[in-house]
């Protein structure tokens, strides 16, 4: 191994051209030129493609030739090919953190103009690696162990499946949910697009696996409160809301629901989508998963106010299955990886008033109209109108609402088409009606989508191109009547037209949940502007996330439907099982350290430390960093008064070295 | 029934067009439309318009200046901007209108005896000499230029407005009406120089 030495360096630098997006802009051969004349270079070259084998062969063949003892690299961003680079110097007989990367590409020909400024730029940030890299140290990579147990955050479909998945393989998973049930949106659903199979003969068996798989610890009616650690170690607090229900006790007869002493349902059903009435102590539908009732505490008389007979506590008997005195829990759990998939919220369609929800009683969102159409919904599968009896004979679904459009949110759903497409056929199968489909473009990207449209076509449904303007009850005609009129430009006969119909289905589009900031904020992740949770590549690692060992999965990452939601949750399990499989993990050495003849004691450092990994040592009065925890952030760095701390690959002399190079002319 | 060809060719396009339209404040979205005719529906004078609001923009974007300028709908528009409210692109179509109808007096392709392009030049002249309006004189104005027959069957407008005084006998006007000219003048040089 090739000693680094402090007094004179052997330096080799390597600028690449990426093909052209790097030599398109800056003139690579004249930086490897002057790159030649800086201090302790040895070498200097310019190559096409530096991260190609024959590219990092010259790299080995340099140090080895040369005497090398440091390298940089002029190419793309460290995010991309760092870790290449780093593994050349090793394989070259080099410490691999004896190598700076130069990022000439992100930061300067793909946003510089061509011309003699983009290759001074070039020349300055190369200048300042060669002169950082000189006080370069080689360190030691260190390695922490994965814990094999998983956190899956939300019990949709994404939750499920990978809950699922990775329960078969063996690992220990948390599934954590919100709601009193798993399910998510899907088990709301009646059918599924295209292939139009009954949402939950598909989803309850999955339900139940989870439900009863001895790997699976399911907590629903549960939220993550706190989350702590990194990589491996992460430890979450959740915090299992009381459902005064002890949950091992409760069999799901529901006799204690029967017995409730408010004879009929008389609060806004969540499930039906307000379309139905529940009791305060509720299942929230029949195939629940954990299949046990829950008490409202906003709604139960006892709860309340403690002043009711009880009657559900009766009818339950000797289960004693009701715990009126059951607290919020808190549970702690180790975990060494976390997967998000918490999902998406619905538009709420009272956000644009032209389109009358909530004005006009036959204005319906389609998750309501998913609930009407369902066999076990509020009304048994029969589509009628919110009187109860009358069944449209005329439907108008208004696709886009909230999509596509700069004053709400400017995304396409993706979804919408295709689900509007799968309701209409349902709503003409069950009430013979008309039906308008008012569509600004068909989305129809997918396995059978296409065909599934054709056949709505052929089965007479109508399809106007053009957005519609307003939902209104002023009649013009007696053929408005008594009816609702949707105003749109039918754009592909070119001419406005006004429609009546009984019934309005406005196809809402999907957003990320209200509370999504916070939940971003508490698992340390990014958000893209519109609050969809970021992956860290939109190509080539969609599921992972800027902090290691924390995975999304699902619409918490982007409007999708079921089977993009399946495939991905099922990769942010694979990938999560990959770093379980590998045992541990490298991790930058780019931890800080205390010098502690310097170190004064004065405990500045122990509070400003984020992952709390500074303690003093009271004996010898100086601070201790613990390395496992540190994750190089450098605050303790900056805060301590004495200059006492130091952090791995960010020295003071590597710094100030860097920004005077870049600074000297 | 005459048979006419309604195929068009790429050399009717004013490839310029477009451009010339969108350098005008307010009009730069207009390659942003994705023709979902909110704007037709959301119109409430629609309802007569030769091209719905929403060809006019794709006639404008494509570059078809004859169709665009040449069409009824920009004199029609009663820049009540609901369509600028309710685009989902945010596209500012009122101002689009107000660029069309510009173009169109510049250029003189507009139809002549029709009230609104007559209406806008009577009352830009009667501000350029005046510095004010008047009302019953503009009406007056428009009426002549246009339709003469349809002045003559408001008489008895006219003469409710006698009899309650708010009829006026004089041009009103402010005391350097002079001022105003020079005023609107530079305006318009500017407009016309570099502003563009």
């Amino acid at each position: 191994m090739n000693e680094p030495t402090k007094t004179q360096p052997r330096i080799g630098v390597y600028i690449c051209h990426c093909g052209t997006n790097i030599a398109g802009v800056v003139d690579c051969k004249a930086v490897a030129e002057t790159a030649a004349q800086y201090p302790n270079v040895v070498v200097s070259r310019d190559y096409k493609y530096m991260c190609s084998d024959p590219g990092q062969a010259l790299i080995q063949q340099d140090i080895k030739e040369h005497k090398l003892d440091r390298i940089v690299v002029s190419s793309c961003s460290p995010l991309l090919h760092e870790h290449t680079f780093r593994g050349a110097c090793e394989k070259g007989g080099l410490n691999p953190y004896c190598f700076q990367m130069v990022n000439i590409r992100e930061h300067d020909s793909w946003v510089h103009e061509k011309g003699a400024a983009a290759t001074d730029k070039a020349k300055d940030l190369t200048r300042a690696a060669v002169s950082r890299v000189a006080h370069h140290k080689p360190l030691e990579t260190k390695t922490t162990p994965i814990h094999p147990d998983v956190m899956i955050v939300g019990g949709g479909i994404a939750g499920i499946q990978a809950a699922l998945t990775l329960a078969n393989a063996g690992q220990h998973v948390y599934l954590v949910e919100r709601e009193p049930t798993i399910g998510g949106y899907m088990a709301k659903f009646d059918k599924t697009f295209p292939t139009l199979d009954c949402a939950a003969c598909i989803l309850t068996p999955k339900m139940s696996a989870v439900g009863a798989h001895p790997n699976i610890t399911l907590w629903t009616y549960s939220e993550v409160a706190k989350v702590d650690g990194f990589v491996g170690n992460y430890k979450v607090v959740v915090k299992r809301k009381p459902r005064y229900i002890i949950e091992d006790l409760c069999v799901g007869c529901n006799e204690c629901v029967t017995a409730c002493v408010f004879k009929e349902g008389k609060f806004e059903d969540e499930f039906n989508m307000g379309l139905s009435k529940r009791k305060p102590v509720y299942m929230p539908f029949p195939q629940a998963t954990p299949p046990i009732v829950l008490i409202d505490p906003e709604t139960c008389i006892n709860v309340k106010t403690g002043k009711c007979k009880k009657t559900c506590v009766e009818a339950c008997g000797d289960r004693q299955a009701i715990d009126f005195t059951q607290k919020a829990e808190m549970k702690e759990v180790q975990v060494g990886t976390i997967i998000l998939a918490t999902g998406f919220q619905p538009f709420d369609a009272k956000r644009i008033p032209q389109y009358g929800y909530g004005i006009y009683p036959n204005v319906y969102t389609s998750l309501e109209i998913e609930r009407l159409v369902n066999a076990s919904g509020p009304t048994e599968g029969h589509v009628v109108l919110r009187d109860g009896k009358t069944k449209p004979k005329s439907v108008g679904i208004v696709h886009c609402v909230g999509s596509r459009d700069n004053k709400t949110h400017r995304w396409c759903s993706r979804v919408c088409c295709m689900y509007s497409m799968k309701l209409a056929h349902l709503i003409k199968h069950h009430t013979d009606a008309e039906v308008f489909n008012f569509y600004i473009d068909i989305r129809a990207p997918g396995k059978g989508y296409e065909e599934f449209y054709e056949k709505l076509q052929e089965e007479g449904v109508h399809f106007i191109r053009g957005r519609v303007a307003e939902v209104t009850d002023w009649q013009m005609s007696k053929e408005e009547e008594g009816k609702l009129v949707i105003r749109v430009e039918d754009t592909l006969a070119g001419f406005v037209r006004r429609i009546p119909v009984d019934m309005v289905v406005l196809a809402v589009g999907l957003e990320p949940h209200a509370d999504s900031q916070d939940v971003r904020r508490q698992f340390n992740i990014s958000c893209s502007t519109e609050g969809w949770f970021l992956e860290r590549h939109p190509k080539l690692a969609p599921v992972n996330t800027f902090t290691d060992g924390i995975f999304i999965a699902g619409a918490c990452q982007g409007p999708k439907d079921i089977p993009d939601t399946v495939a991905q949750a099922g990769a942010a399990a694979a990938e999560a099982l990959s770093l379980i499989k590998a045992g541990s993990i490298e991790l930058e050495p780019n931890t800080a350290f205390v010098v502690a003849e310097e170190c004064s004691g004065c405990k500045t450092c122990i509070p400003m430390c984020p992952y709390t990994a500074i303690s003093r040592d009271d004996v010898k009065k100086v601070a201790v960093i613990n390395e496992a925890l540190c994750k190089g952030c450098g605050t303790c760095v900056a805060a301590c008064p004495s200059g006492a701390i130091k952090q791995n690959l960010f020295d003071d002399d590597e710094i100030t070295s860097e920004i005077e190079a870049i600074l000297a002319k | 029934m005459a048979i006419k060809q309604t195929i068009k060719y790429d050399s009717e396009r004013d490839k310029s067009f477009p451009q010339e339209i969108m350098s005008r404040p307010g009009c730069e979205k207009l390659y942003g439309c994705i023709q979902c005719g909110t704007c037709s529906a959301t119109c409430p004078v629609s309802t007569y318009m030769d091209y719905t609001p929403r060809q006019l923009m794709a006639l404008t974007r494509a570059g078809f200046k004859k169709e665009a300028l040449g069409s009824l709908t920009i004199w029609l528009c009663a820049s009540c901007y609901a369509c600028t409210v309710e685009c989902p692109k945010e596209i500012k179509i009122t101002d689009i209108m107000y660029a069309l109808k510009r173009q169109a007096i510049q250029e003189g392709i507009y139809p002549k005896r029709f009230p609104i392009p007559v209406l806008a030049r009577e009352f830009y002249n009667m501000v350029r000499s005046k510095g004010r309006v008047t009302e019953n004189f503009l009406a007056v104005m428009m009426f002549l230029k246009s339709n003469p027959i349809a002045a003559i069957k408001t008489w008895k407008l006219g003469l409710n407005l006698m009899r309650t005084g708010r009829f006026a006998y004089k041009l009103d006007s402010m005391k350097q009406p002079a001022k105003m000219a020079t005023l609107l003048d530079k305006a318009d040089t500017g407009w016309k120089g570099g502003a563009r």
